[in-house]
């Protein structure tokens, strides 16, 4: 992962600066729910912990989408829809890994069908640790994940550009193929 | 609630079974299942005669891989919604070319539940065309997975690169436990 050549990936221009103070404020959420750790997030959404004091809600297409959040174990399967659909999502766009699982595969690490580590495949920007994470965490890890952002720090999507060779060869040697094919839709 | 006249027609079932198949046995689990080993010849005769009698449900056809013993056993489980009685049928098939006859007929749900069996054991169904056709899996290219001589975690390490670090958690955590002794460094 190290042509990145000369341009320097946390460079930004001042407009870029005053924009991501704008978007850390204002975030859309694809929760690809995966895993199990996809239960936490309806607390996390409604009037108990309340994810819109912090400007982020949910949203139901990619296409409009600014975090992908991965929540827990991921099959091959899964991961063929997902390099897709992150790669549908508009720039710029940040990628939350959400258990151990998606960290160094949890409970799953010798499963046929899981993969272990989710950042070999699509950049992840931020895990968070835990079997299932809470609330709690999660909404720790959105405002460190809003920092992130202000900083200049969250350019996941960046290295996902400048190292797509990389990315997509271990795809590859995972998935063998990441087109998607299946009988219902062909 | 079971009524009394339930429970004669099932005590008429389960004898009738027994004359009208040779080779059945018939085994109580509790006043709610019973357990019916039929020899394959005999399988499809009995699935249609109890459909009839008002096991009309198949809950599921599924496989165990009895690896010792060199066989399939094909579970079919029977429910039937007037009693809620659950009839398990099964039978056991040669493991080194398992081959085996389509439910189909009986209950065109089973279609599904045939391809699943394939694609985890290898069992083929004759009668069934689309058996062999890919269901949950994509690309698989390796043994059926749920064999029992299938390796799950040498199969992941060699597809699905782990994350590596610094130090051995899980023999540190083995140590905590008390299941090795040892030393834990910092
Ligand atoms: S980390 Fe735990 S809770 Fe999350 S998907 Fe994996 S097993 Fe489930």
């Amino acid at each position: 992962m190290s042509n990145r050549g000369n341009v320097k990936i946390d460079e930004r221009t001042v407009w870029e600066k005053i924009a991501d103070q704008l978007r850390s404020r204002s975030m859309w959420m694809l929760h690809y729910c995966t895993g199990c750790g996809a239960v936490e997030l309806p607390p996390s959404m409604t009037s108990r912990f309340d994810l819109e004091r912090f400007g982020i809600g949910p949203m139901a297409t990619p296409r409009q989408a600014d975090i992908f959040l991965i929540t827990g174990y991921l099959s091959v399967k899964t991961l063929r829809r997902v390099i897709y659909t992150y790669e549908k999502m508009p720039d710029p766009k940040y990628v939350i890994g959400f258990g151990s699982c998606t960290i160094n595969g949890g409970i799953y690490y010798d499963s046929y069908a899981t993969i272990n580590r989710l950042d070999y495949y699509i950049p992840v920007d931020l895990y968070i640790a835990g079997c299932m994470p809470r609330p709690e965490a999660i909404f720790e890890a959105f405002t460190k994940l809003m920092e992130m952002i202000r900083k200049g720090e969250a350019n996941g999507w960046k290295r996902y550009k400048e190292n797509y060779e990389w990315y997509k060869q271990n795809q590859l040697r995972s998935l063998g193929e990441v087109i998607i094919h299946d009988e219902f839709h062909e | 609630m079971m009524s009394s006249t339930n429970n004669i027609g099932l005590e008429e079932i389960l004898s009738s079974l027994n004359q009208l198949f040779e080779g059945v046995s018939t085994e109580k689990v509790d006043p709610r299942q019973y357990k019916i080993i039929t020899p394959p010849e005999k399988t499809i005769p009995v699935l249609e005669f109890l459909k009839e009698k008002g096991y009309s449900h198949l809950s599921i056809l599924t496989c165990i891989d009895w690896i010792a013993e060199k066989k399939f056993e094909l579970v079919y489980i029977l429910f039937n919604w007037g009693t809620g009685v659950t009839f398990v049928v099964s039978t056991y098939v040669n493991r080194d070319n398992p081959i085996f006859y389509t439910v189909k007929h009986i209950w065109p749900t089973a279609e599904y539940y045939e391809r699943d069996v394939h694609e985890f054991f290898g069992v083929k169904f004759e009668g069934n065309e689309n058996c062999e056709k890919p269901l949950i899996l994509e690309l698989w290219n390796d043994l059926p997975p749920l064999r029992k001589d299938f390796d799950p975690l040498e199969y992941s390490k060699k597809h699905y690169p782990d994350r590596e670090y610094q130090k051995d958690a899980i023999h540190e955590a083995r140590i905590i436990r008390g299941d090795v002794r040892g030393e834990i460094d910092g």
